[in-house]
């Protein structure tokens, strides 16, 4: 039978800064979706609290704006729901499993793969380049 | 119900409160408008009064444009609902807030205070300071 190779991505974007201290999740995103549109595959690993953004409980938008009741707004969640089906099997998102404990957030929603950060090194390895964005 | 009454009762209890913000970016994709702005406009009406005063990077929300359209595509979804800051300024005026734009914040990021949203009051830091005593607080946001 057919050796197994081990898939090699062509980007892992390591989150490593908190989403509200800036437009770090918003540039991985448009990072990402560069690198898609190039015909690219794209890996995200939520470090810290970046694993807040895919929890299943946001359900698939956002809580109502009182400014615009009716306006549709997607959650976090359902965004990155949309990249990954849309990415067909080239846009991964993992979340990282001590972190996501470390903050009671573990019900990310099914999409998301979990991962123990003491495989970090193996996925750096399946990626062509590692790119951190922000600081811890 | 007897809730709206409680509610309406409430209005303008709290004390008279400058808000300061210095961080402009917060956040956009899963922000969109849930941002800092969108909060001082819906707190407004527990309070007597609530004001803003832009510093730093974020008075580039106070900086007039209409050409620039905030929006991203994300897989197949083009994502129109990213955060509109400058709107939020012009709803801040027009629910009578006072917003303060820093000036030397404006002019050194390169922008005529003339650019700034109509309403806006461009002060010197000095004189910023010298209205804080007609708030019993001052919140850094």
């Amino acid at each position: 039978m057919a050796v197994m190779e081990r898939r090699m991505w062509d980007l892992l974007l390591i989150l490593t800064a908190a989403p509200h201290s800036g437009d770090v999740v918003t540039s991985a995103l448009r990072l990402s979706q560069a690198v898609l549109d190039r015909g690219g595959s794209v890996r995200v690993w939520a470090c810290g609290y970046a694993n807040m953004m895919t929890q299943d409980t946001f359900g698939d938008t956002k809580l109502p704006n009182t400014r615009d009741p009716k306006g549709h707004y997607p959650s976090p969640s359902a965004v990155v729901q949309r990249m990954i089906a849309d990415g067909e099997g080239r846009f991964g998102w993992i979340a990282c499993t001590a972190c996501s404990e470390e903050r009671g957030a573990v019900h990310h929603v099914p999409q998301v793969r979990h991962r123990s950060p003491l495989r970090l090194a193996r996925t750096i390895a399946s990626a062509r380049q590692t790119l951190y964005l922000g600081g811890a | 119900m007897s809730s709206t009454t409680t509610a309406a009762a409430r209005t303008g209890l709290g004390p008279p409160v400058l808000c300061v913000l210095d961080r402009a970016y917060r956040g956009a994709v899963e922000v969109q408008f849930f941002h800092a702005l969108y909060g001082l406009l819906d707190l407004h009406g527990q309070f007597q009064r609530v004001d803003v005063a832009l510093r730093g990077a974020a008075v580039t929300m106070a900086v007039e444009e209409d050409v620039y359209r905030p929006s991203v595509r994300l897989g197949t979804m083009t994502l129109d609902t990213l955060p509109d800051y400058r709107g939020s300024v012009r709803d801040l005026i027009a629910e009578d807030f006072t917003v303060y734009v820093d000036r030397d914040a404006v002019t050194a990021l390169g922008f005529a205070p003339e650019r700034l949203v109509a309403g806006t009051i461009c002060v010197d830091a000095a004189e910023l300071a010298l209205r804080w005593p007609e708030y019993d607080q001052v919140w850094f946001v």
